[in-house]
């Protein structure tokens, strides 16, 4: 297949440092200009200087840019209020709405010509699942205090070496599950429209794809965020176990 | 003004983000329990007894990989009982 135009790698080359053509790079500067890492970074800066620009001070008649954060993030809040309560809400609102926000931004910046999605490249998404997985580990721990491990013990002592080998592969299975899903649908995105530039750019060929990756992308943003907020409302519940 | 129209499409959408969210994990769910399981079962069998229990720990982790992806499927019917 064609290697697609990037054009951080580019600037990059231009400035004669490594990019890798592989897709893992050797060495640690080579690594650091992997595209998926370069454009986490112009995501993340992208987020932030749209952030800056378009809320410049708060006032209390809002203008267009305010207007438009604050229909995102109440709306995002009212959510997980209804899905987590106000105690939780409060404590993780700026986690959660930061990795809707990130991935949402990440999937779609995929669909423009010359940049890809950091997403579609699973050492993106793991690292996101892995700070969800030890957060919502965290959060029982500090709900519960050791009583969180009754969650993974079953429902009677008899059934404890029946029950404890299932449980775990289940909470493991999160893991992989919430980052392979991510992650497959982007790249499938992703290559499907590379394939299609080179069948039959010229003929718009990519277009029907696009219009699904934007649904693609939105949708599998806020499944991402609403599992997030399932594991931690299950792990921020106390365990009803018999003993 | 633009409340009641707003409210309307959110509710809407509210209830579908729900479905996609608690249904729309299922296969992939079902299928890395099951997967983790047979991993944990070979890397048993493979690493740990080096080969002299061989296809017992294999078996024995699928099978609790199945259950396990069945007990997931049970998790999220109770979820969705419970809302």
């Amino acid at each position: 297949m064609e290697h697609p135009l990037l054009f951080i790698s580019v600037i990059l080359e231009t400035l004669g440092l490594p990019v890798p053509h592989g897709p893992v790079g050797h060495g640690l500067l080579e690594q650091l200009c992997e595209p998926y890492m370069t454009y986490t970074w112009f995501t993340m800066i992208f987020l932030v200087v749209v952030g800056k620009m378009t809320l410049g001070n708060l006032e209390m008649v809002p203008g267009k840019g305010q207007n438009f954060w604050e229909i995102l993030i109440g709306g995002m809040e009212n959510f997980f209020l209804e899905n987590m309560g106000r105690e939780l809400t409060d404590k993780l609102f700026p986690m959660i709405a930061t990795f809707a926000l990130y991935i949402a931004v990440a999937n779609l910046i995929g669909l423009i010509p010359g940049f890809m999605s950091p997403t579609s490249s699973i050492n993106t998404t793991l690292a996101l699942t892995i700070i969800v997985w030890v957060t919502h580990h965290i959060i029982g721990f500090r709900a519960s205090g050791f009583a969180y491990l009754k969650h993974f013990l079953g429902p009677m002592p008899i059934l404890i070496p029946l029950m404890l080998p299932i449980e775990l592969i289940s909470n493991f299975a999160r893991l992989l599950s919430l980052s392979i899903r991510l992650f497959g649908n982007i790249m499938a995105k992703e290559t499907l429209l590379g394939i299609l530039f080179m069948l039959a750019g010229a003929f718009f060929a990519p277009l029907p794809i696009m219009i699904l990756g934007v649904l693609v992308s939105l949708v599998q943003a806020m499944v991402f965020v609403l599992l997030t907020v399932v594991y931690f409302t299950q792990a921020n519940e106390h365990a009803h176990s018999a003993f | 003004m633009g409340t009641k129209v707003e409210t309307k499409m959110s509710k809407m959408s509210r209830e579908m983000i729900h479905l996609l969210g608690n249904y729309g994990h299922i296969g992939f769910t079902f299928v890395a329990a099951i997967f983790i399981g047979l991993a944990g079962g070979i890397y048993l069998d493979q690493k740990v007894f080096d080969d002299r229990t061989t296809p017992w720990f294999t078996f024995i982790g699928l099978a609790f990989g199945i259950a396990a992806g069945f007990k997931s499927l049970f998790d999220i019917l109770k979820q969705q009982e419970k809302d």
